[in-house]
């Protein structure tokens, strides 16, 4: 009945197979068809068992087609994956992701030296050897190198604040190994690497780290026995395994059952598993883990300090290496200006990138040279450490300066932070009559409210509680009083 | 006649489309523009990673700057070709699940197929990082424009913004993460390590339009009508957004099209010659500036000038400034003032009694009982008043709450108490209730005296 007419003996008898299996797998067909089609799939089966792929197929498009098509094989193998199979590929690791590539390649050569200096400060291009980072560089060595050696398991807990070079010093350090590991210099080692961020809930550690061992997606429970199995399980020629964890204060969860597992392993002795937790702060163990899990842990800590202002100058000549783009006092401004509010190099290197770009937009000075010097730092210092507060509240209509103002004459005539909009208005109707502008009714003043709110100039509750409603400043009084002052003048 | 008629109604629709559907003009702003654009161009030619926010009050034109520096880098090919635009929104993308998998059809990764994605949410993110992962200078740029990015900040452990940033911060495929938001103090809600991977770039939109004589010529260039050329190098700008290869900025598909209009130049003339005529009368400028004292946003006055355009018609063919200033007294005008000229005389009585009570208590709560026992002092001496029953005063003291010129005091003691006995508190000025009582119509004079004094 779905069938074309006139089309030849053979195919029908394809054609209804395919049908059938779609439609059983689907419950659609109604039993009589089954049970006579089923005849049929019964005599021809035997010819037909690659047919398994086209089962998946569940578009009527394709079904059509293959009744049109005589040889099904090979219209098989032509055909795309259909998602359902993609995705049985990716699960099993078979399909490599992989990004669209660009249709012109960028192009290398004709790049000015600034442009050079800005590839070279980008965060992204990890130097090969750190500066600066000599003496944890050679404590993780040590560490790993002699649990490695000893082919024993352990656990050490990196710390220290966002942006000091942690991460990319442990995966230094791997690779060093990794290098004398190819020439035999050392037993060869498995490395696994987990992040914490980069999963969506605790339990996917197990998931990604059986991932990267076998490249296989399982659920985590299947993950969880599996890794279970090899770790606790005694196998001769085991190699050491790495696993590095990376902010580990998300693998927390109230029952710590996953921070639990992956610092118990070590102490199996059939695991041979060397374990580097990374976190932010110092005292994590004590303050969020439980006892077994702080005991399991071990005190073989290393905290990495914030940099100081030499270092980081340190940092920034190393990845300019020679080049002339940079007036050695503008690095300095930086790694000063940088050292004194959080000592991230991530935050340095951004703004003399920020820099250079600065100077490629400026002209070109008499010399000819485009350079980066101490007026551009200034520029980008300002343009990515200042705040904007004072530039908003200048930039506020007249009325939502004089609703500023307001505030802040509650909040001193008051005395407390808080204020609510009916003292507020009050204010607003006095200081709009010493300035001779026309009162805004409530409702208008209440748009403004909630207009400053949403740029959070001020912290204000919901519309809905009306002239009740609490106000905060979110700015401070002084800002205000300058910003509306330097403007009057 | 019939020409000019036509003529009207051309004009109408011209400005009125111009005032909404034009999603690509900025108006000032250079230096930012060029700082968008530029960083946009390296991250496509140069597979740079950068990360930016663009932060600015409403209505200061944040989208239409972005949609603007997109149009303009449209023109060229190496743009086009090379890079991909995953646009995301914060009030539609409510949860990390729902924005991974609109990245992924919007990438075109391998685990999607026709807009639905295959797989559970942790499959996706980390398909989607092995992706980024993989790529290298050779694959195609992605720009993420995250709009109220503030929004994606109160997601469960900042998962997205963390892994978009630390992509843009590492060697993965080239990235850029430009985040739109109103907040001023938005880096503060980043988690410490997020922030420490966010590039710190900060471009900050105030409206130029600081002075008031850029605002007047805003206004008389938003509500003239320009010439036929200037029309055409819209129209070829606008052109290049067919190219638009990201489904997300469906803008191009309804996009202002100036070159449908071609104008009698007679007709042009005249019309801006009243425009110029119209904006230099005292009266006008008056209310331009009333309405550049209230809010000096763009936003605000193409509103205003809607309501302008839409009062064109084939018997009133020039804006006058009548029109302008009555438009303007809408806006000065206070609503809850009119709803409360369309109560009754009871439930204004009954204002009233609210109104003694609180001068007298200086806004002390109140409830029904007192409220009626202070009316029925004034209607036993009244002589319009007398015959009030307490079931109607009760319902009129309902009708009241229900408008929200009362409000309940907590919404928690709403079933223990009586409806009789519930306090609440008055939601109006007394600026307010006085108002009413003047511009009440036929309001009759022992309610007008009585209002003037809490004494019978």
């Amino acid at each position: 009945t779905r069938l074309a007419e006139g089309t030849p003996r053979r195919s029908i008898h394809l054609s209804n197979i395919v049908e059938q299996r779609i439609f059983n797998d689907n419950e659609i067909i109604s039993t009589p068809k089954r049970t006579r089609s089923k005849l049929t799939d019964e005599v021809v089966d035997a010819d037909y068992t690659p047919k398994k792929s086209i089962q998946k197929t569940p578009t009527r498009a394709r079904r059509s087609s293959t009744t049109k098509q005589p040889s099904v094989t090979k219209q098989k193998e032509q055909a795309p994956l259909t998602p359902s199979q993609k995705l049985k590929k990716i699960r099993s690791g078979e399909l490599s992701p992989s990004m669209v590539q660009r249709e012109q390649p960028v192009d290398d050569r004709r790049k000015s030296q600034l442009q050079l200096a800005r590839e070279q400060l980008h965060v992204s291009v990890v130097p090969k050897s750190l500066p600066c980072r000599e003496k944890e560089f050679d404590n993780i060595y040590s560490f790993l190198e002699g649990k490695i050696q000893d082919q024993c398991g352990g656990c050490m807990y990196v710390s220290g604040v966002p942006g000091t070079g942690k991460t990319a010093t442990v995966t230094g350090v791997i690779r060093t190994l990794q290098h004398l590991v190819e020439k035999d210099e050392l037993p060869a080692f498995d490395f696994l690497e987990i992040n914490g961020m980069r999963l969506t809930e605790p339990r996917q550690a197990y998931v990604q780290i059986y991932k990267q061992l076998t490249g296989k997606t399982v659920s985590w429970e299947h993950a969880h026995t599996l890794l279970e199995k090899r770790f606790t399980t005694p196998a001769p020629r085991r190699v050491t395994t790495v696993l590095l964890v990376d902010e580990l204060d998300i693998l927390c969860n109230r029952r710590q059952d996953v921070v639990y597992n992956l610092l118990d392993w070590p102490t199996k002795s059939a695991a041979r598993l060397v374990v580097v937790t990374i976190a932010n702060t110092m005292d994590l163990p004590e303050r969020l883990l439980m006892g077994k899990v702080t005991s399991r842990l071990g005190l073989t800590r290393l905290t990495f300090q914030p940099y100081t202002h030499k270092q980081l100058q340190e940092i920034v000549t190393a990845r300019l290496a020679g080049s002339e783009a940079f007036k050695g006092e503008a690095v300095q401004l930086v790694a000063r200006k940088v050292a004194a509010v959080s000592g991230d190099a991530r935050r340095a290197l951004d703004i003399c990138r920020r820099a250079t770009e600065i100077a490629d937009t400026a002209d070109a000075q008499p010399g000819g040279i485009k350079c980066v010097t101490m007026l551009h730092v200034q520029q980008a210092l300002a343009e990515m450490i200042a705040s904007a507060k004072v530039q908003a509240i200048k930039n506020c209509s007249r009325l939502e300066q004089i609703f500023l103002q307001a505030v802040a004459a509650e909040v001193t005539r008051t005395g407390v932070e808080e204020t609510t909009f009916m003292g507020v208005y009050t204010q607003i109707e006095t200081i709009a009559a010493f300035m001779g502008v026309t009162l805004p009714a409530p409702g208008r003043a209440l748009h403004l409210c909630s207009k400053l709110g949403a740029e959070r100039l001020i912290i204000s509750e919901h519309s809905r509680h009306d002239l009740y409603q609490k106000i905060l400043l979110n700015v401070s009084a002084d800002d205000i009083h300058y910003a509306l002052r330097v403007e009057a003048n | 006649m019939h020409d000019s008629v036509q003529e009207i109604t051309k004009t109408r629709r011209f400005l009125k489309e111009r005032l909404q559907r034009d999603y690509t003009t900025v108006r000032g702003y250079e230096s930012e523009r060029n700082n968008v654009r530029q960083l946009l161009q390296r991250t496509a030619e140069m597979g740079e990673s950068n990360s930016l926010l663009l932060i600015g009050p409403r209505g200061a034109g944040k989208t239409t700057l972005i949609n603007a520096v997109l149009t303009d880098l449209l023109e060229n090919k190496s743009f086009v070709d090379n890079t991909l635009i995953v646009h995301l929104d914060g009030n539609l993308h409510t949860d990390d699940r729902i924005a991974l998998k609109s990245i992924t059809v919007q990438m075109r990764l391998e685990n999607a197929a026709d807009g639905k994605v295959f797989g559970s949410f942790a499959e996706n993110l980390a398909f989607l990082l092995q992706c980024l992962k993989a790529g290298d200078k050779k694959s195609k740029s992605v720009v993420f424009v995250l709009e109220e990015f503030d929004l994606f900040c109160t997601h469960h452990n900042q998962t997205l913004l963390y892994n978009l940033f630390d992509v843009s911060q590492s060697a993965q495929a080239p990235i850029c993460v430009l985040g739109v938001t109103c907040r001023l103090d938005v880096i503060e809600l980043l988690e410490k390590r997020v922030k420490s991977r966010f590039s710190h770039r900060q471009v900050f939109l105030f409206p130029s339009a600081n002075k008031f004589e850029e605002y007047v010529s805003l206004f008389q260039h938003l509500i003239s009508i320009p010439s036929s050329t200037e029309l055409q190098a819209d129209a070829d700008r606008i052109d290049s957004l067919q190219l638009f290869k990201s489904e997300a900025f469906t803008f191009q598909r309804n996009h202002f099209d100036g070159v449908e209009y071609n104008f009698n130049s007679k007709h042009v003339e005249n019309w801006n010659r009243n425009i110029g005529k119209v904006i230099k009368t005292p009266a006008a400028q008056k209310t331009l500036q009333m309405l550049y004292d209230f809010d000096i946003s763009e936003a605000f006055l193409k509103t205003f000038i809607f309501r302008v355009v839409a009062q064109l018609k084939a018997d009133a063919p020039h804006i006058t400034v009548e029109q302008l200033t009555a438009l303007g007294a809408q806006y000065e005008c206070d609503d809850k003032v009119e709803l409360l000229c369309g109560l009754s005389v009871l439930e204004l009585c009954l204002l009233i009694a609210i109104k003694h009570h609180s001068s007298i208590y200086d806004r002390d709560p109140f409830n029904f009982e007192i409220i009626f026992a202070r009316f029925s002092k004034f209607a036993k001496v009244s002589s319009t008043m007398q015959g009030v029953e307490r079931a109607i005063v009760l319902k009129a003291f309902e009708h009241l709450r229900i408008v929200e010129l009362i409000m309940p005091l907590s919404s928690i003691g709403l079933g223990k108490v009586q409806k009789e006995f519930e306090m609440h508190k008055m939601a109006l000025t007394y600026g307010q209730i006085q108002q009413a009582v003047q511009r009440y119509q036929a309001l009759p004079t022992e309610v007008a005296q009585w209002a003037q004094s809490s004494l019978i």
